[in-house]
């Protein structure tokens, strides 16, 4: 579907006119900027390293931190779910939680399983849910930030609704910071990829400070975030 | 809303910021935190300055070139299926949002905070029409239903009120009960915003930058609220000022960086989302149709003057939070939208020098927020810059003040009047003094000793005394 | 070492004590003072207000002036940050802008040219007290003087420096804006001066004269015992 476009002509005409230039719509390549202090920050930071910064950081960000392994992983899960208070649990459909054998789990905890075809019984399930449980595709060590890419198997509301967000995070998804995620999607589009209508960088729990700058935790998104990093297999 | 606040005069608004104590402490003592915060951030990032030039050359570059990305935007906007909408001015913006809404017949709209929004006075506009027009930023649900109070801060709009204040207001407007800690009042607005959220058929969204390349809108909250206004109702209106885009994702993580370390001193804030079109095939949430309007209001007269740096802003507020005439009248007393150093840049500029032109006077041009951007706009030199306008072009500048400049403009380029004129200046003064100070000045002095003693000129002037030293008399 | 000093015209007019001070401490430092008489005032006021065509009168007769200077040396930072605008101001004018980057080149304000130029941190001063600074804006943000005021404090025999909160608020002085905007340029001097008293100093050292004459104004004005000084005339100390 292509959508349109109104009014374009006249109103990029008045800027050429006030830049005091004819109008320019091609040939116009990005400069070298003169500094990139960005690719500097965690250089050298070993995979160790980046786990470590971002466990630093998820205490400023009101971030529950675990580091487990694949063995270990199921176990851990349970835990959380537990602690946070149990189900109804909402995920999306992802390879993923099979690969970590966490099916069994899951199904004895009332879950539900994101499906497209099922419409707008999505959102209700995740408006009702008391976790949203979501893979990070790519972890910020520097910020404490996890990735989403959403689809039509990966609906946004699971990681907006639910009151607490458990995120599993790869290790090897852990990067130093957002630099390295845009480089990645960069590349995805010079590849010709269709990138998601949504990516979501999600950085702990929903807050403000919109009153005397008092931060209050959990205003309309999770109350409660949690990071559970697994050892690479 | 619009650009203009407030009907009253300029020196009335700033009495009552003046004498409006708790502003003043909830202001300074935010201003200390932001700062703070901002100060750590920076710091523990290191190369500030590196990070700064970017984000200078890359705001410079784009709006060198910005009907190139522009064009680039639109059409990656539309090959997504996006519906894209030129605005000139405030009234076309407002009318086509208007009309898209009326065709779709909704009722219900939630919106997350959007200056531009402001700007336009879009609220008013679709309120007219009988539209339930729900703010669900936190700060701006509260000005809302506290009968539009207006924003005193671009990043904290609600910043000027007491959390007593807030209960008294959701008592008496929503039949709250309980405390007036920050906790409880946010969760009561978590539970009336849930609902509307779900049951909304249009979500208005701004924009912090768009990603030309992509076609991408990328928003900013801590609260997530953006996140809900596109992610549940079925039409989504994104409204962006022209200047606000990047080229790519790479300069897009350059600038996020730079706004939520200046703004609320956070390394990202907890929801950065980049959104892409309307919902792919086969997706349940996000939009069905989604609406780009890309903005002038005046913007495009800024482009190729002396001010053209200003529209390199990014909304971080950053000058707002070090500004220490800010810190003492609030953000009401500058009676736009656009409160503190960017401002009072941006309201002549935008909304004109007839309603705004004493704002750059509000400013000692200490130059704490051209320290304090991150894209390096030279704000105190931009506000100077206005007063010579206001001088120079606009003739605005009241008849008296102009007399005292040409006088001194003559006496400082002429020695021998500037000796008889410092001579007269101690005679002439001597009425007024009590002791060595003046404590009760005439003229526009008066202003100064209403606070203040002025000092009474020295018998002997330094250069009297260099001259008889040479001389071999007087030693010190 | 040859210096040419420009004054001031508040100095001149307001506090002598402070161009005193200047003198006699470069004169102690092994410099040779010059005081070209036809010196008036950089402009900033009328430069600052919007009055930039009369202002450049005034900044000619100032390249004018100093034309000749080996080093110009001022005891203001603010006056000193205006001088190196002049070639902003002059950009482009084939008479005037290469005097113009001439004259901003050997301008120094007077802590910088101590330990920039003459490369001396301890002036030999003693001074006994409990004394806080002012960091004034264009010094610290327009010159980027930071460092040299502490640097010569530090080094003075019998003087306890203490820090001052919120020391990078602007005092309210902002030339024409004290007494254009006096009500807002009196609460910010207000909240200066409590900054200072709670600090517990008896002594308010700074390296600008509006400023000075601003704080100083309001301190006399609410009784406090808290002497203002000049940081010359501190480093002049003996």
């Amino acid at each position: 579907m292509k959508g349109t476009i109104h009014n374009e002509e006249s109103f990029l005409a008045n800027i050429a006119k006030n830049l005091g230039r004819p109008v320019i719509i091609e040939g116009i390549s990005l400069p070298v900027w003169k500094n990139s202090p960005q690719r500097e920050v965690l250089k050298q930071a070993t995979p160790n390293e980046l786990v470590e910064e971002l466990q630093e950081q998820c205490k400023r960000v009101h971030t529950e931190f675990h580091l487990t392994d694949s063995t270990q992983v199921k176990h851990r899960l349970n835990q959380v779910i537990e602690q946070l208070g149990n189900g109804p649990l909402i995920i999306p459909k992802d390879d993923r939680f099979s690969e970590y054998e966490l099916d069994d789990l899951l199904l004895e905890k009332d879950t539900f399983v994101w499906d497209h075809q099922a419409g707008r019984k999505n959102i209700e399930k995740a408006e009702r849910a008391n976790i949203g449980i979501t893979f990070s595709e790519m972890t910020l060590a520097e910020s404490a930030t996890v990735v989403l890419f959403n689809s039509k198997d990966h609906g946004r509301s699971i990681s907006f609704l639910p009151s607490c967000h458990v995120s599993i995070i790869p290790k090897s998804t852990i990067v130093p910071r957002m630099t390295q995620a845009a480089a990645a999607i960069r590349s995805k589009v010079s590849r010709g990829e269709v990138i998601p209508s949504c990516i979501n960088f999600i950085t702990g729990p929903s807050n403000s400070a919109d009153i005397e700058m008092d931060l209050v935790v959990g205003v309309h998104g999770p109350i409660k975030a949690v990071y559970i990093v697994v050892e690479d297999k | 809303m619009a650009m203009k606040t407030s009907s009253a005069k300029f020196k009335e608004r700033v009495d009552e910021g003046l004498h409006n104590d708790f502003m003043r402490m909830a202001v300074s003592s935010a201003q200390e935190r932001l700062h703070g915060r901002r100060l750590t951030a920076v710091d523990e990032l290191g190369n500030w300055e590196d990070w700064r030039s970017l984000g200078q050359e890359i705001r410079q570059h784009v709006l060198a070139n910005l009907d190139f990305y522009l064009h680039q935007l639109a059409e990656n906007v539309s090959k997504r299926g996006g519906l894209v909408f030129f605005a000139e001015t405030a009234e076309e913006a407002s009318g086509y949002i208007k009309d898209v809404i009326v065709n779709k017949k909704a009722k219900k709209i939630v919106k997350s905070k959007s200056m531009v929004t402001e700007e336009i006075n879009l609220n008013a506009a679709l309120e007219a029409i009988g539209l339930d027009v729900v703010e669900t930023d936190l700060g701006e649900y509260i000005l809302q239903v506290d009968d539009h109070d207006p924003p005193s801060h671009i990043v904290a709009p609600a910043l000027h009120k007491n959390k007593e204040q807030i209960r008294e207001v959701f008592k008496e407007k929503l039949g709250y009960t309980q405390t007036e800690k920050p906790e409880e009042l946010t969760a009561h607005v978590r539970g009336i915003l849930r609902k509307d959220f779900l049951s909304a058929d249009v979500g208005i969204t701004g924009c912090n930058f768009a990603i030309a390349e992509t076609g991408s809108i990328g928003l900013v909250t801590n609260e997530g609220n953006a996140d809900l206004v596109t992610a549940l109702p079925k039409t989504q209106i994104t409204v962006m000022g022209m200047e606000r885009l990047v080229p790519t994702f790479d300069e897009f993580e350059v600038l996020v960086s730079l706004l939520t370390r200046s703004a609320v001193g956070q390394r990202l804030t907890s929801y950065i989302t980049a959104l892409t079109g309307p919902r792919d095939e086969g997706d349940v949430d996000g939009p069905e149709e989604f609406h780009l309007v890309i903005v002038d209001n005046g913007r495009s007269s800024i482009l190729g003057t002396e001010f053209q740096s200003v529209l390199q802003c990014i909304r971080c507020a950053a000058c707002i939070n070090v500004c220490p005439v800010y810190r003492q009248v609030g953000g009401h007393s500058y009676g736009s939208i656009y409160p503190g150093p960017i401002g009072a840049v941006l309201s002549p500029l935008l909304g004109g020098y007839d309603d705004f032109k004493e704002l750059p006077y509000a400013s000692t041009l200490c130059a704490a927020c051209t320290e304090a951007c991150p894209v390096k706009i030279p704000l105190h030199d931009l506000l100077r810059k206005h007063r010579e306008v206001i001088v120079e072009k606009e003739k605005m500048a009241p008849f008296s003040e102009k007399m005292a400049m040409k006088a001194f403009g003559i006496g400082a380029a002429s020695p021998m009047l500037y000796k008889f004129g410092s001579k007269m200046v101690p005679s002439a003064m001597s009425p007024f003094k009590t002791g060595d100070s003046i404590s009760k000045g005439p003229g526009p002095l008066k202003s100064w000793t209403e606070s203040r003693e002025f000092p009474a000129p020295g018998k002997e002037s330094f250069r009297d005394w260099f001259k008889n030293r040479e001389k071999g008399g007087n030693p010190s | 070492m040859k210096v040419t000093l420009f004054a001031t015209c508040l100095v001149d007019l307001f506090q002598s004590n402070v161009g005193k001070a200047t003198v006699e401490l470069l004169e102690r430092l092994g410099c040779e003072i010059d005081f070209p008489e036809s010196q008036i005032c950089c402009g900033q006021p009328a430069y600052n207000s919007g009055y930039t065509k009369d202002s450049k009168e005034a900044m000619k007769k100032m390249i004018r002036t100093f034309a000749d200077a080996e080093h110009i040396v001022t005891p203001s930072g603010s006056c000193a940050a205006m001088f190196k605008e002049y070639p902003v101001l002059f950009q482009g004018d084939v008479e005037w802008e290469k005097k113009a980057i001439s004259l901003a080149e050997k301008t120094y304000e007077l802590t910088q040219f101590i330990v920039d130029v003459l490369k001396v941190t301890d002036v030999g001063a003693t001074f006994k007290g409990k004394a806080t600074y002012h960091t004034s804006c264009h010094m610290t943000r327009l010159l980027k003087v930071k460092e040299a005021p502490s640097i010569l404090l530090s080094h003075v025999k019998g003087l306890e420096m203490t820090p001052l909160p919120d020391a990078q608020n602007c005092c309210g002085f902002g030339g024409t804006f004290s007494v254009k905007m006096g009500d807002i340029s009196g609460q910010m001097v207000e909240e200066k001066v409590c900054n200072i008293q709670d600090t517990g100093a008896d002594f308010l050292i700074g390296g600008d004269s509006g400023c000075l004459m601003n704080i100083g104004g309001r301190i006399q004005r609410k009784g406090e015992p808290i002497q203002v000084l000049h940081i010359a005339e501190v480093l002049n100390g003996m």
